[in-house]
């Protein structure tokens, strides 16, 4: 009885309540198309919603052959592939919550990890991550068993309580044809208003918390971001930014489920610029730092073409750019400025899309941090929608965002209804809705903090225009008030530096101090260029920060900066991160933004140096 | 910096298409001994040849005692004070021994000198004296290894670039190989680039390191602080922290600092 609900459930069109009945749903509907892509040996090789189907099955009936009991926790230690989405579609199928752990954690924080979020089981990429838990296991007592997807060099490992994914999926099929039904009775068990994920947020004051996601979160959250960005099976998006990540995770996996687009795994973080190129996505999702990339990357491939072609890149995108700016304006684009521009991107602006991948993206969806408007202006002019979204992991990812058509650079849009956002006296956003979470794990004072009187409280400070665009100044606790009592809001400052082609990132100081200062982090690869194209000495990356000229180069583009600001808000020095920064360090966050509390906390010496006295 | 013998600023070169040196810049100061390190295909050999003038950069400079010398012939190279060890030996494998010190002294025409200077490579490698009249293509690796270093010193270079010397040797013949390096560089004051994938080798008779990865320095110290490196460690002493289950086959990312 509750077996017939279960599978009439999942097969009501795409209206399922939970991931689970949704994706055994497509399974059944799309069976022989095409879910995504992972190259093997080079080669882009396809995976059908069938193939998905039988080995998530394979993992979710292993699972419940070891005793996986519903509401149980597993998490993944694993780059974002094809093995971390079956793991998790098979955990969740048999009922289970699935927690996701970055794969650059070191082993302190992954112990924290699973004894927080009480996992029973592991699944890990490969040998080094295994060796993270391994390291671990001893003050586990909870952890059953940990899954290795890639045995490579571990054949000959003894261990009982680690098996490899072809072994618990060999299991799975064993038990599955032991207990037919079992696999569609455990896909129709979890209800909307139950548990599916965790996702531990990045925490940079004290332990991460873990947000507790309900599938109901999830499947409110689809519906919505189709509605914004509407997508189908013919669209091809990529899938690298961490799956522990919401954006990835519901904006890239769930929404992927939910509309039947194709997703494609790149091979490592090093190759997405070459993956992207291959694939040319329809649909495109990244977060700031990569649109800064490919920017840079045109900018400084202008600077070695030829004469020719750099004033027609100038002549191109300035049509671009006025076309753009009228569209902004919501004006109509007369007939010769139409042509013009046709005329541009066939010549010209065509190319630079092809350089980067993006000569098929019908829309660009930017979010997770701020971005530049001159940057989304810069995407715009070659003929592209940039739309920039935002939320968070407590509203289970984006709640406004800009809307095709109606694109606001700077501005990260109207609410995406059926959430509800609002501004605080105080200027803080509130948000009400599906999406917003069900609170922290063991947490509950927290969670009274962050949800009161039915708003979810996001800590970030903006405003909102008369169509009800709204802007964000700046994290409510980041906001610096200078010495002289000012109060300051260091992201403005900060994106406005990122856009410079030799910044990565930046992190404006000034609480209770004098004036406003800023450490750089250069970006290493056109900062290199730039020496070597100025006869500019250097050996490694700290001397390279060390060179005057270097110094120079970036004193000039805080002096751009500092024009577009009030005289208080202007830097007065700075100085440069001399280590080249990387995902382990703790400096940075995983998607590579600087931690402030922290860098402020570790850079201290490097920090006073700026606030000296001279004479001294 | 008057004991600077040997600066590269910026240089760049390339095979054809491919870019072998992506930007280096280094300083080898007057009596010193000076190692690049790094894997194969780093770039290590391009940066000699290109000190010699086997290939012109595509960029950047390369002085010697202050002088501009990129772009300048091989021979004259030998002329202004610079010796080869190439990689490999290279010697004149039909030629006997003592022509092939001769052919070192192909640039000099003090015949006396020359004589003393045979007798001095003589005495740090009693061998090459046994074997003068054989042919060099006769001699054991190890021998033609001596005869190339004898060959450079002939030149009696200021500066001697070496490909590495301890190529296809014995352990115990790259010990005697190197102690004569470390006996030339502190008798003549001849300074030494080095180049090897020897790293532990290099690291004990260097005085400074350089760090070559694909093309481009990443590090740079005295070889006593990079020996204490852990990515040095890890990744050219092969010395790696034992994991939990007692191996480990992954290699941690470099991050060089």
């Amino acid at each position: 009885m509750e077996e017939e609900k279960a599978m009439e459930m999942s097969a009501s069109a795409n209206h399922a309540d939970t991931v689970p009945r949704m994706f055994w749903h497509g399974v059944k509907t799309r069976a022989a198309k095409t879910i995504f892509r992972q190259k093997d040996f080079g080669i882009w090789q396809a995976v059908t919603w069938d193939e998905l189907g039988r080995i998530a099955r394979e993992i979710g009936m292993g699972l419940a052959s070891l005793g996986y009991a519903p509401g149980e926790v597993v998490s993944i230690l694993s780059n974002t592939n094809k093995e971390w989405m079956a793991a998790d579609l098979g955990a969740l199928g048999a009922a289970g919550v699935v927690n996701g752990i970055y794969p650059t954690d070191a082993p302190i924080q992954v112990e924290y990890l699973l004894f927080d979020s009480g996992s029973v089981y592991a699944f890990v990429e490969d040998e080094e991550q295994l060796d993270k838990v391994l390291e671990v296991r001893d003050r586990m007592p909870g952890l059953r068993k940990i899954v290795v997807f890639d045995m490579e060099g571990l054949h000959e490992l003894n261990d009982p309580q680690v098996m490899s994914l072809d072994a618990l999926r060999a299991l799975g099929r064993e038990h599955d044809a032991a207990h037919p039904g079992e696999w569609e009775r455990r896909i129709g068990l979890r209800k909307p208003e139950d548990l599916a994920i965790l996702c531990y947020t990045s925490g940079t004051t004290g332990k991460p918390k873990g947000a507790m996601i309900s599938h109901g979160n999830i499947m409110a959250t689809c519906a919505a971001y189709q509605a914004l960005f509407p997508q189908d099976e013919n669209d091809e998006r990529m899938a690298f930014l961490p799956l522990c990540h919401i954006a990835e995770r519901v904006g890239g996996e769930y929404h992927a489920l939910y509309t039947g687009a194709v997703l494609n795994f790149v091979e490592n973080p090093e190759t997405v610029p070459e993956n992207v190129r291959e694939i040319a996505p329809t649909v495109f999702t990244a977060v700031p730092r990569v649109w800064e990339k490919f920017y840079s990357g045109v900018l400084i491939r202008l600077k070695e073409a030829g004469a020719l072609q750099q004033s027609a890149y100038k002549v191109a995108i300035a049509i671009g750019y006025r076309q753009a700016k009228l569209r902004e304006e919501r004006k109509p684009v007369p007939a010769g400025l139409a042509f013009a521009f046709w005329l541009a991107r066939l010549l010209v602006l065509n190319n630079v899309r092809k350089a980067i991948g993006v000569h098929r993206s019908k829309i660009l969806i930017t979010a997770a941090a701020p971005i530049a408007p001159d940057l989304v202006r810069w995407y715009m002019a070659l003929g592209l929608e940039m739309l920039e979204a935002w939320g968070q992991t407590e509203s289970c990812g984006a709640v406004t965002g800009n809307p095709r058509g109606g694109v606001k650079p700077g501005s990260i849009g109207p609410m995406m209804p059926p959430s509800e956002v609002k501004l605080s006296p105080e200027g803080e956003l509130l948000v009400r809705g599906p999406g917003v979470f069900m609170g922290y794990l063991h947490q509950p004072e927290k969670t009274a903090e962050t949800i009161a009187d039915g708003w979810l409280h996001t800590g970030d400070v903006g405003k909102v225009d008369a169509e009800g665009y709204f802007y964000i100044t700046d994290r409510m606790k980041d906001i610096i008030i200078t010495a002289g009592g000012k109060n300051i809001t260091p992201s403005e400052i900060e994106n406005q530096l990122k856009f410079s082609p030799y910044i990565t990132d930046a992190v404006v100081i000034g609480e209770k101090r004098p004036y406003l200062t800023a450490l750089v982090m250069i970006d290493h690869e056109n900062v290199e260029k730039y020496a070597q194209d100025n006869a500019i000495p250097f050996s490694n990356y700290a001397s390279l920060c060390r060179r005057p000229e270097i110094q120079e180069l970036i004193q000039g583009e805080i002096e751009r900066v500092n024009k577009t600001f009030a005289r208080v808000e202007q830097l007065k020095k700075f100085r440069l991160i001399e280590q080249k920064l990387t995902a382990e360090d703790e400096e940075l966050t995983p998607t590579m933004k600087l931690k402030r509390r922290l860098v402020n906390d570790k850079y201290k010496a490097l920090i006073d140096s700026m606030y000296m006295k001279e004479a001294a | 910096m008057s004991d600077v013998i040997l600066e590269l600023a910026n240089v760049e070169a390339s095979y054809g298409p491919v870019q072998a040196l992506r930007g280096v810049s280094l300083s080898v100061f007057k009596g010193k001994i000076v190692t690049v390190l790094g894997a194969n295909g780093a770039g290590k050999s391009t940066i000699l040849k290109t000190i010699s003038g086997i290939i012109d950069p595509s960029k950047g400079q390369i002085r010697f005692e202050s002088e501009e010398i990129q772009k300048r012939d091989p021979d004259w190279i030998v002329r202004r004070g610079i010796g080869h060890v190439p990689e490999g030996r290279e010697v004149f494998a039909l030629l006997t021994v003592e022509e092939n010190l001769r052919m070192g002294a192909y640039t000099r025409s003090d015949a006396d000198g020359i004589a003393s200077d045979i007798e001095t490579v003589y005495g740090y490698f009693p061998i090459l004296r046994e074997r003068a009249r054989q042919e060099a293509g006769k001699l054991s690796g190890g021998q033609q290894q001596m005869l190339a270093i004898s060959r450079a010193l002939l030149s009696r270079p200021k500066l001697m670039l070496m490909d590495e010397p301890s190529l296809g040797l014995s352990p115990l013949l790259t010990q005697e190989i190197f102690r004569i390096i470390v006996r030339i560089n502190r008798e003549k004051g001849t300074t030494i680039l080095l180049v090897e994938q020897n790293a532990n080798m290099a690291l004990e008779v260097a005085d400074y390191g350089y760090v070559l990865e694909v093309g481009r320095i990443v590090m740079e110290d005295t070889c006593k602080r990079l020996l204490e490196k852990e990515d040095v460690q890890e990744f050219y002493l092969g010395m790696k922290a034992q994991g939990v289950r007692g191996q480990r086959r992954w290699k941690k990312k470099k991050q060089w600092r």
